[in-house]
């Protein structure tokens, strides 16, 4: 990183004094000139440069007068030394600019008028500020488009060269799938090896384009920039909370964009540390779902065999009425709910109430439950914290990460270029944890490919080499002492042979990971699916805390313990309050000052303490008959869970089922009462990402048809029900509501720093759980099934939403294909595209074989989100003993030619 | 009043001398050629620069010159024109208005849109009687302005070279700008690495 300020936050770099138009300037040695004089406010055009990335000084705009020099230089390049002299306006730059531009424009076809980025175009800008009129020698490139991608096409006619595209790809991205080709007598960008694009179709090089070389297929010639209505919002799809700008033309949407575009451009890395503003594929491809075809569009009420459409207050009389007497009849207790956890911050506090204050009953859940809860409840026991305690910018300075269990670049894309740019810049050490070779394994230092399900294992590994190789941070393990002597005799009935055995990792490579993590001056974890919500998480969690207090990290700044979530307001769900043991604010059900306070605000008593049930206890308790209603927001049990689960059935005994949901789901079909949702573009309220950053949700377009904002339909059914608190006027009423209740909880996307205090946890009963936490794991018999089959995320989808998104079903579709080893096809004799039987304790299914490089031997890969064949109801449920949370992602399975 | 002036009134009553002068006005008139005209029977000439209604044209060679950029809508202060562009399948790059609308009731006849047209594709023409029995018939959609184009292409031309958009042949070749045609495939040989 030549040119950018020293990037180790430890050292800093000397400071300089220059000339700039007269005034002096204090900078950074060995910063870019441009960098130094955007410093000061002053804007020199420059098409080829962005602060994401090195410059690049292809342009030619960005030309100052450097005194002894004879000619203009190009300032981007140019380092900035003590005691330059330097000017940035005259006549002769602009005449010097003007050039460039006029250089540009003479092989640039003027299409303006059909062109994509007319109104939006860096050159037109530029020509129209140097007054360019006339053209000398003009000439075209006759280039054919390259329309090969699949989201993005290639006008290299328009291309100016600047290398924007490429640079954010290799620098920023780390991808590295575009490159200059000499073709045609012209450079042009082309995919790597002048191929089909394949890469993580991030669109990030379609931000920065500053022509319209490269356009997007999904609103090619649709709209001219100023047509389009812009809103900033955040992404719906996982928990990174990236703010994004979903631009609409008559209720239609037309594209997303992204704050990170060519039109801003200047800033350093103090601005990265936190994101660069970009997207990823899901957000800014796959917003089709908003205004499809497939979207519910009107009240269905269950006549006989079929859903009968039904005016709104119909609807709402009916519910609540059947609600009412199914309360009157059998008791409160009769009646549960579960929510998404992509609904808003506001819609998730409105239904614990609508289900606490309304109906009087404490069960209720939200789909947190198989998100990130293990995590909540480990931290929240161990540090009094309910949330991962380090921001981005701690992770982009983190000189050691430990990443477990998760594909971060796959589920959560943006929140990866943290840890990728602290490779880059930061030059962290990167260790990988995984079941297959994920994308950030390959640019890791150290990754460590473990055999399925042993990710656990390899942590408490990482424990024993770490006590086996003294490299215990003695002063604060010392304040401790009894704790340090309970976890030493947990330990000691480990040997680091059962875990070489069990995980595949040879003894080198743990007991060299476990230095580097201990070592360096700031470690973070960050931990993911293949952890937190695989068997025994919770336990895998709260050793992985276990670990950061062995090596000192726990409580120094920038170390802690990070997740990812997959859904996006997971972390509001569980701060709402929207499962049985947490009331808003994450205090616990039965702590009686809030239960004071909360039926105090709600005026209505809350119900008896120990009557919440869970996730899972609901659905037991609708198959036995003591739940007669059960109301669901978003959730889809039927298409989430395993046939083992028996939901169908569950489903089926109840009297009364209300599934509020966007769209069709399986649980809508069976349902008594469909009520019609809106999707996040269509209403106002806040979601809270993974970090803490509680963000605002606006409405970008009307509701389609006669959906309604799900806050609406549930301050319908709280009033109907009697609840004078819960008539609404605006999402607004119920965020005023929550102000009260939660004071500070609204922070305007700038969370505080979480302070973590394990000493309590340390103090007291912290040796009766962790002998427990190391005894040797029972594994269970697998019954002659050597494949071990997990079900995961694509980097193209997130959940079942975006299989109704066509941008993303076009990238990765349903295929029913297995993601297999090559050397385990081999072995079985099959061949790309063979059928293959794959077959576990709980079912089998045929799907066709298809051969991965990421996925290891003995075990393949199935993405989660496609229902067709079922492959989930290969899975058995096993339910975690301390937070009720379900694991049904992997199996072991055999394979054979079917 | 004296006796003469009396005799002179008694004199002039008689022979109705007013409606004589007052007849005078009207038996020059029949001498000369009318000022009004005939309307509907007859039409007036209307200058080459008037602004009727709009019509779409074509190339000689039959093409749409139209090429869906919107900029008439943008330019239109009465917000009366709708355009809604696609890509040709066919022809790659090659941008069209799949669907165009002018709604002529609020039309101000500024002649805006035919300035901002970057191909001449929208042009002005001598029509404008617009009374109908239904309203609906005044949103002229694509077909409606094709055709008026074609029935009214010479008044188009017209009106075109009037106001300076067009020039007589040459230097309107020389003038009109022509749009990078759509190119299927490279005009120069892939380099040989790569063959």
């Amino acid at each position: 990183m030549g040119l950018k300020p020293a990037t180790n936050p430890d050292v800093e770099a000397a400071s300089i004094e220059l000339t700039i138009d007269g005034r002096t300037v204090t900078a950074k040695d060995g910063v870019s000139l441009y960098d130094v004089i955007s410093s000061t406010g002053k804007i020199i055009p420059a098409m080829c440069y962005h602060y994401t990335f090195d410059p690049f000084g292809s342009c030619g705009m960005c030309l100052v007068m450097q005194e002894g020099k004879k000619s203009p230089v190009r300032s981007c390049t140019a380092k900035a030394a003590a005691g330059m002299i330097v000017r940035t306006e005259g006549d002769d730059l602009f005449q010097a600019r003007k050039k460039a531009v006029e250089k540009h424009l003479s092989v640039h076809p003027l299409d303006c008028p059909v062109c994509d980025a007319d109104g939006h175009c860096e050159l037109q800008d530029m020509a129209f500020q140097h007054q360019v009129t006339t053209l000398a020698n003009a000439k075209q490139k006759l280039i054919p488009e390259d329309t090969r991608s699949l989201v993005l096409d290639f006008n290299m006619n328009r291309c100016i060269a600047c290398g924007e595209c490429i640079n954010i790809c290799k620098d920023v991205q780390m991808i590295d799938a575009l490159q200059f080709i000499k073709k045609g007598g012209f450079t042009q960008v082309v995919a790597k090896g002048d191929t089909q694009l394949a890469c993580e179709f991030c669109g990030d090089c379609l931000a920065v384009c500053p022509v319209g070389a490269i356009t997007n297929k999904f609103s090619k010639y649709l709209y001219k920039p100023w047509q389009l209505k812009k809103t900033t919002t955040t992404c719906n799809y996982c928990g990174d909370g990236c703010q994004m700008q979903v631009e609409t033309k008559d209720n239609e949407v037309v594209r997303v964009t992204s704050p990170l575009s060519w039109k801003n451009k200047w800033g350093d890395r103090s601005e990265t540390a936190q994101g660069h503003g970009g997207l990823c594929v899901r957000g800014r491809f796959g917003f089709q779902f908003i205004d499809s075809k497939a979207r519910l569009v009107q009240p269905l009420i269950r006549k006989g065999a079929k859903l009968a459409e039904s005016p709104w207050i119909e609807t709402i009389e009916t519910v609540v009425g059947r609600l009412a007497d199914i309360k009157a009849k059998y008791g409160s207790s009769a009646v549960a709910g579960l929510i998404t956890a992509r609904c808003s911050n506001e819609e998730l506090y409105l239904f614990q109430k609508l289900m606490r204050a309304a109906i009087g009953t404490n069960q209720l859940d939200s789909s947190a439950r198989y998100g990130h809860l293990n995590f909540v409840h480990a931290v929240q026991h161990a540090l009094g914290v309910g949330r991962m305690t380090n921001d981005s910018a701690d992770i982009t300075k983190a000189k050691a990460i430990l990443v477990v269990g998760s594909n971060v670049t796959e589920t959560n894309p943006v929140f990866s270029l943290r840890v990728k740019e602290a490779i880059r810049v930061y030059k962290s050490q990167v260790i990988v944890v995984d079941s297959a070779n994920t994308n950030l394994a390959k640019l890791a230092s150290h990754p460590v490919l473990v055999k399925p399900g042993t990710e656990g294992l390899f942590v408490k590994g990482l424990i024993k080499s770490v006590i086996e190789q003294d490299l215990i941070d003695t002063e604060v393990t010392g304040k401790h002492a009894q704790a340090l002597a309970a976890l030493k005799q947990a330990v000691a009935g480990l040997s680091l042979d059962t875990v070489v055995s069990a995980t595949g990792v040879s003894e080198d490579q743990i007991n060299e990971a476990a230095t580097v993590f201990a070592e360096a001056p700031r470690s973070v974890i960050i931990c993911g699916e293949g952890i937190v919500r695989r068997p025994n998480g919770y336990q895998h969690v709260l050793a992985l805390i276990d670990l950061l207090w062995v090596t000192g990290k726990l409580g120094k700044p920038g170390c802690g313990i990070n997740t990812v979530t997959e859904e996006a307001n997971e972390q509001g769900a569980v701060d709402m309050g929207t499962s049985p043991e947490f009331l808003p604010g994450q205090v616990a059900f039965d702590n009686d000052d809030a239960r004071t306070k909360f039926s105090k605000a709600w005026s209505t008593p809350l119900p008896n303490k120990g009557t919440g049930v869970g996730f899972m206890d609901i659905l037991k308790k609708c198959r036995n008959g003591e739940i007669k209603a059960l109301y669901l927001v978003g959730e889809n049990p039927l298409g989430t869970l395993p046939a083992s689960a028996e939901v169908k059935a569950a489903l089926e005994k109840l009297e009364l089922l209300i599934v509020q949901d966007p769209f069709m789901t399986e649980t809508a079909q069976i349902a008594h009462v469909v009520l019609p949702a809106c999707t996040f573009a269509e209403k106002d309220g806040t979601m809270t990402s993974q970090d803490g950053k509680v963000q605002r949700i606006r409405q970008t377009m009307d509701p389609i048809g006669e959906s309604l904002p799900d806050w609406q339909i549930l301050s319908a059914v709280g009033s109907g029900l009697g609840c004078v608190s819960m008539e609404y006027e605006s999402s607004h009423d119920i965020q005023r509501e929550i102000m009260k209740v939660l004071p500070g909880y609204y922070n305007l996307g700038q969370p505080k720093k979480v302070t973590v205090n394990p000493d309590r946890y340390l103090a007291n009963g912290y040796q009766a759980g962790v002998a427990a936490r190391y005894r040797a794991e029972q594994k269970a018999a697998d019954g002659g099934k050597r494949f071990s089959l997990t079900m995961g995320q694509l980097l193209y989808h997130s959940g079942k939403l975006s299989t109704q998104a066509s941008g993303l079903l076009l990238i990765a579709s349903s295929t029913g294909q297995l993601h297999m080893n090559q050397q385990d096809m081999e072995r079985v004799g099959l061949k790309d595209g063979d059928r293959v039987r794959v077959s576990s304790a709980k079912g089998s299914a045929v799907l066709s074989a298809k051969a991965d490089l990421s996925v290891l031997p003995d075990s393949c890969f199935y993405p989660e989100h496609f229902n067709n064949p079922p492959v989930k109801d290969l899975m058995a449920v096993e339910v975690d003993a301390v937070t009720g949370v379900p694991y049904f992602k992997q199996a072991a399975v055999s394979v054979e030619k079917a | 009043m004296s006796v003469v002036t009396a005799a002179k009134k008694i004199w002039e009553a008689a022979l109705f001398a007013e409606i004589w002068s007052a007849m005078k006005v009207t038996f020059k008139h029949m001498l000369h050629k009318p000022i009004t005209f005939q309307y509907p029977r007859e039409q007036r000439t209307i200058p080459d620069a008037h602004r009727g209604a709009l019509g779409l044209l074509r190339y000689d060679d039959g093409k749409e010159r139209c090429v869906g950029c919107d900029l008439c809508e943008v330019a239109c202060p009465s917000h009366c024109i709708k355009v809604i562009s696609a890509e040709d399948k066919s022809l790659p790059l090659q941008r069209y208005a799949s669907e165009f609308y002018i709604d002529i009731t609020k039309c101000v006849f500024c002649g805006y849109c035919v300035e901002a047209c970057p191909v001449n594709a929208l042009a002005m023409t001598k029509m404008y009687e617009f009374s109908t029995h239904d309203k609906r018939t005044l949103l002229f959609d694509k077909q409606r302005l094709y055709e008026i184009g074609e029935k009214h292409l010479e008044d188009a031309k017209k009106y075109l070279y009037a106001h300076g958009q067009e020039k007589n042949d040459q230097m309107y070749h020389d003038y009109r700008y022509f749009f990078p045609q759509s190119v299927k495939q490279s005009t120069q040989p892939p380099p040989k690495h790569l063959t």
